[in-house]
């Protein structure tokens, strides 16, 4: 069979989303080299404190050790392996095999080797060379947590570069710092890894018509909404969205209100003099009428501040904060996590709007979510089929689209339009070089943005 | 909130449990309930919900002591009122949205198990704490079916001489949820 004609400059091959041998490829050139999202600090405040989270395929044990830093070793004993956590979270100042009973600290040293003189003899095993196995580099910016198998990869502030002031205006614009509420919901997706990362880095193209029932249940802002916000009201909402680099993206979509100052609207008025403080005059004017800002860092990592109306009743909207991890387990499956974060110290009633916000929206069981992941799940149901794995996709969306005027003084490559896919194809960008496919597999992944 | 409803295992010895006519009746209250779940009868179901119904599941852990609880409560993975329940999730199924609400359309098939009914008295004579275990399986589209299971605790009360559901807390026992969508009425 041909090859089909690539109707762009620029398409990845369909397969890419079901099948096991990219899969495989993805594991070892993506997974075991770039920097991956673990945890959030406030998971772990006391020293001891453990959560259980995943690297790619490998499980790791996130805790904070006795003098306060943040380690991660890989979930398994050095002598056969057993793994040493079986809690999803919990304190621990050692970690204890139950198989032979070799004693790790949280550090990850080896500190008791059972019977070790009757089993290996007078010096017969040198504790010091088998620690845990740990990541090479851990590191942490805004309280999130990050680690990187590769020792070659570049300091966690390179990595992320650009995508860091954007993530300052979601994590880093609260005077007392915020934290994760409670322990993540985590399911199975039938769906390959990438596919939600691909719609979180900044598709404002599906909105309306995946999302169409919530426009008609009054869960986006509407005219009607939007003239009790400001007396002058635009007819349409405007959207920008960056090429971060490295394959992190972002979209920001605004309210179409015209109105002087700063106005954070989903947050209680008495917050906003922090949020002034926070932020930079470029980041409130990007925070400022916040409809929605999405985003992800590559490879599985996606984050979200969205402002939704009506959520509890008439007028009662709230911004929500919300970060979502991918597990790839196959070509078809995956494992997501859901993370509800808040401001540290926030008024109840209003933390309590803000989680019904993204509970009854974009939550595990918002309605958002199940209509998005029927498109997912499809994908991956797609694209396995002999033929339809060899068709290419087609993301030539937005190319027209103007760059943002440079006074904005936004990072990255920012452009005035979000109805767009060039989020997807700085994803791909960043994939196929990672993947680096043999010639003609990779099917013209153009230099286009 | 929760506490007072979910309360200590430590009851359960002592606890009044009602006799067998209200038990014969609460047990026929809950498979009713349950057949306008699996119809999709939801604005029947509304009828036999409390104004203030609050229906809520926490987020099942596995925790480092088995003296803890399987749950999180702090953060959840549910929680609606009879209010959101009728304008933003029922609504979906309405025939002016059905078509473009894409994850209800087709409709996952919903079949309840409902056992082990335990009924208990509590100091009000028109209150009634609930106990049951629920199984709930999943179907969707040419898929193969998937289940669920978990404890569900239910207030349920006489009002006006019928009875209604006031409240429904639900602990799951799997933590990496694999069901067709987590968007369950359970
Ligand atoms: S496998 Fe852990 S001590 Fe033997
Ligand atoms: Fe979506």
């Amino acid at each position: 069979m041909t090859m089909v004609e690539v109707p762009g400059e620029f398409t990845v091959p369909r397969r890419s989303w079901g099948d096991d041998e990219v899969f495989d490829r993805e594991m070892q050139q993506i997974f075991r080299h770039c920097w991956q999202y673990v945890a959030h600090e406030s998971e772990i405040p006391e020293p001891g404190d453990y959560v259980l989270r995943k690297m790619g395929r490998d499980q790791v044990i996130v805790v904070r050790d006795e003098s306060g830093q943040v380690r991660v070793h890989l979930n398994t004993c050095r002598h056969r392996g057993v793994p040493l956590c079986r809690a999803d979270s919990g304190n621990a100042s050692h970690f204890r095999c139950s198989y032979h009973g070799w004693t790790y600290a949280n550090t990850g040293e080896l500190r008791g080797v059972t019977y070790q003189a009757d089993v290996y003899g007078k010096g017969g095993l040198d504790k010091k060379k088998l620690p845990l196995f740990s990541p090479a580099q851990v590191d942490s910016e805004l309280g999130l947590i990050f680690a990187t198998w590769d020792p070659e990869a570049p300091s966690l502030r390179d990595y992320l570069g650009d995508i860091l002031w954007y993530l300052q205006l979601i994590f880093g614009k609260h005077p007392n710092g915020m934290e994760v509420v409670g322990t993540p919901v985590r399911n199975i997706v039938k769906a390959n890894w990438k596919t939600e990362g691909e719609n979180l880095s900044g598709d404002g193209y599906h909105t309306t018509i995946t999302h169409s029932s919530a426009f008609d249940l009054g869960l986006f802002a509407t005219q009607k909404d939007l003239v009790k916000l400001a007396d002058d009201v635009a007819p349409k909402f405007t959207g920008r969205t960056v090429d971060a680099g490295n394959g992190h993206t972002m979209r920001i979509q605004r309210l179409p209100l015209r109105l002087q100052g700063n106005h954070y609207f989903g947050y209680p008025k008495e917050m906003w003099a922090g949020f002034d403080r926070m932020l930079s005059p470029e980041q409130q004017q990007a925070m400022s009428c916040l409809s929605v800002g999405h985003g992800s860092v590559f490879p599985n990592m996606s984050f979200i501040e969205n402002f939704k109306t009506n959520v509890d009743g008439p007028d009662l909207h709230a911004r929500y904060a919300r970060i979502t991890v991918r597990y790839p387990i196959d070509a078809t499956t995956s494992e997501q996590l859901w993370f509800f974060l808040a401001p540290k110290g926030a008024d109840p009633e209003w933390a309590r709007l803000s989680r019904l916000a993204y509970l009854r929206t974009n939550g595990p069981s918002g309605l958002f979510e199940i209509d998005d992941t029927e498109n997912f799940v499809g994908i991956s149901e797609a694209s396995v089929g002999d033929v339809s794995r060899t068709l290419p996709v087609i993301i030539e969306g937005g190319k027209h689209h103007p760059e943002a005027p440079p006074e904005l003084g936004w990072p990255g490559n920012v452009v005035d339009g979000d109805k767009t896919e060039r989020t997807i194809r700085a994803f791909h960008r960043r994939w196929s070089e990672l993947m680096d496919l043999p010639a003609g597999d990779a099917a013209g992944t153009g230099a286009a943005r | 909130m929760t506490a007072e409803v979910v309360g200590s295992r430590a009851d359960v010895k002592r606890a009044r449990l009602g006799d067998a006519i209200l038990h014969s009746e609460i047990s026929q209250f809950l498979a009713y309930e349950s057949e306008l779940l699996d119809d999709r009868k939801f604005h029947e179901w509304v009828e036999i919900v409390a104004e203030d119904f609050v229906y809520q599941v926490p987020t099942p852990r596995t925790p480092d002591s088995p003296f803890k609880p399987h749950y999180d409560d702090r953060s959840l993975l549910i929680d609606e009122s009879r209010w959101s329940m009728t304008t933003q999730w029922f609504r979906r199924f309405d025939e002016d949205i059905y078509e473009a609400a894409w994850g209800e359309n087709p409709p996952v098939r919903f079949r309840h198990l409902v056992t082990n009914v335990r009924v208990r008295l509590t100091d009000d004579p028109d209150v009634y704490e609930v106990r049951s275990n629920i199984a709930l399986v999943g179907t969707r589209q040419s898929d193969l079916p998937k289940y669920i299971t978990g404890e569900r605790t239910d207030r349920i009360e006489r009002r006006d001489g019928e009875l209604i559901l006031a409240r429904r807390w639900v602990v799951l026992d799997q933590v990496v949820i694999d069901f067709p969508q987590l968007r369950i009425l359970l």
